[in-house]
């Protein structure tokens, strides 16, 4: 499902409201700076199969993220690269070739209604729910570019951001607080074993598939809360690794949580590469944030 | 009417708050494990505490059962668990006055329909735990309860203690819809479904209030550490009081 994100809605996860906003924040920025947008700018979220596009007046875009083949009428464009529209221009994505989750920036703002000072989408999250339609909104939303002054392309080190994401088969974690409730031979599974994305994930959690998790005994955690990248086992022995759209607090154990500039790379995992576990440390997740953050001022 | 609920607050000089990082953006500072009106009520006071201090590096503040776990903006913090040390030892040389200002509490009062079209585990709660569906209600209406947390959805609170004896495990296959304004019991704790969902607590009634509003001005008509009494109405009542659109 498509929907408009932003950097999500932070300051009301006391009385349960999910934080949400755009999952691979590194592909929503790059293609925020791109265009020349602030990086934290609303931005459309795609998941293949994407939705079309069709503009109403010239706009510069850029596509970041997922590469799922973006037509420009009949022509193929370029990721990562500020692309001129004209009117009635439309935008086609043809097949996912490499990641999951695709940015598309619109030079400009997009004009939709902020809820909670953020526009990220809150739909999905919603079961069969009539009076929670927070938004009336869908893809097809008017977009409003205001012919803002010139700005510069900032400098960004394109290759960077997307050897990163998309070319590492290692995602890393610092253990949570019920990581030594693990039985022995689980946690030498873990840093061991390869693991996969199943198909059951989505804005909520990914799913993982690997070895089965024990721990050494069955037992129950009163709740607390959880953050985007927290690694909760679940009692048939898999593990959820919680998403934009997560739930505010959690009972499951809580054995681990990947760190904010790795979450990209499981964001864009698909299933066809297994990929491995290792663990660091919050010195090394915080400077690493840091030195990536740089990129995009 | 408005009653007053006093909430057992003790000053305990020996609480003793301890803290770990979670992962590289978030700290939880926690309590021993136990679901415990004396344990909430010291977090709420600290909740308050983090929260009055306006800072500045804090994305969320999100109190639980025996934790309280601070989101942070990682650019802004540079040395958390020092940060975190600071507020400890800040909140505990002032924690006699906050606790004193948040000794009492009003009682917030919710209807609830105990038509058996509504609580729709009625009977069989009945049958098992050999009660009558009269005094299944007289029990659930009698406690005073506390809202030990919110999470699940946006404006769910739990809330106990559940007497034992209508105390029930959560069904072991969860329903795919249950209406929004259902109240629910899952073991030691009762609590209402704000919206529409999926879920698996024993439904015994629904409250025409609604529980959650999307208005920015009202949100979750509970928070954390809010006194919770529950009493009776007739479906006529409900219908004449209903919010929810069904």
């Amino acid at each position: 499902m498509d929907t408009l994100q932003d950097k999500g809605r932070y300051g009301f996860q006391h009385i349960g409201i999910p934080p949400c906003g755009y999952m691979d924040y590194l592909s929503a920025q790059l293609a925020n700076v791109i265009v020349g947008n602030p990086k934290e700018a609303p931005i459309f979220e795609l998941h293949f199969p994407a939705s079309s596009f069709i503009f109403n007046e010239a706009h510069t875009i850029c596509i970041s993220g997922a590469n799922f083949v973006p037509v420009l009428n009949d022509k193929s464009i370029a990721l990562n690269t500020p692309i001129q529209v004209s009117k009635n221009d439309t935008l086609h994505f043809m097949q996912p070739l490499l990641g999951k989750t695709s940015y598309l920036a619109i030079k400009g703002n997009i004009d939709s209604i902020a809820w909670l000072n953020s526009k990220s989408d809150f739909s999905s999250h919603i079961k069969t729910n009539d009076q929670f339609n927070l938004f009336e909104r869908d893809v097809e939303n008017k977009i409003n570019s205001t012919k803002t002054k010139e700005q510069e392309n900032k400098q960004c080190n394109i290759n960077e951001i997307q050897k990163h994401i998309f070319n590492s088969n290692e995602i890393r974690f610092i253990p949570g607080p019920q990581w030594n409730d693990l039985k022995n031979e689980s946690i030498s599974n873990i840093l061991k074993q390869p693991f996969n994305t199943s198909l059951n994930s989505n804005r909520m959690g990914y799913t993982l598939k690997g070895p089965s998790l024990q721990l050494i005994e069955q037992k129950s955690y009163l709740s607390s809360a959880v953050t985007r990248g927290t690694m909760q086992l679940l009692p048939n022995g898999e593990v959820i690794v919680l998403m934009a759209n997560h739930q505010t607090i959690g009972g499951y154990a809580n054995i681990g949580q990947i760190i904010l500039v790795d979450l990209p790379k499981l964001v864009q995992h698909k299933s066809d590469t297994p990929f491995r576990f290792s663990i660091t440390n919050a010195e090394t997740a915080q400077s690493e944030y840091k030195q990536m953050q740089k990129c995009f001022s | 009417m408005i009653h007053y609920f006093k909430i057992m607050t003790k000053i305990f000089s020996n609480i003793n708050w301890k803290v770990q990082a979670l992962g590289d953006h978030a700290i939880q500072f926690y309590l021993p494990q136990k679901m415990d009106a004396t344990i909430i009520s010291e977090i709420k006071c600290f909740n308050d505490f983090i929260f009055s201090q306006q800072l500045k590096e804090i994305k969320d503040i999100i109190p639980s059962y025996h934790t309280l776990t601070l989101i942070y903006d990682i650019e802004l913090m540079d040395a958390p668990i020092d940060f975190a040390n600071d507020l400890i030892e800040k909140f505990t040389s002032e924690r006699k006055n906050i606790i004193t200002s948040t000794a009492v509490n009003e009682i917030i009062e919710v209807p609830v329909c105990y038509d058996e079209n509504f609580g729709i585990d009625l009977i069989s709660m009945s049958t098992k735990l050999n009660l009558s569906i009269t005094e299944i209600i007289k029990i659930h209406t009698e406690n005073v309860y506390q809202v030990y947390c919110l999470g699940f959805m946006p404006g769910f609170a739990y809330m106990g203690d559940v007497n034992t004896k209508i105390q029930t495990a959560r069904h072991a296959q969860p329903r795919k819809n249950v209406c929004a304004g259902s109240v629910g019991i899952a073991g030691a704790q009762t609590g209402i479904y704000p919206m529409h969902s999926p879920g698996g607590w024993q439904i015994i009634g629904r409250t025409p209030l609604k529980i959650f509003d999307k208005d920015p001005a009202i949100l979750s008509k509970f928070n954390m550490g809010d006194a919770v009494k529950f009493y009776p109405i007739t479906r006529a009542e409900f219908d004449s009081l209903n919010e929810n659109e069904l």
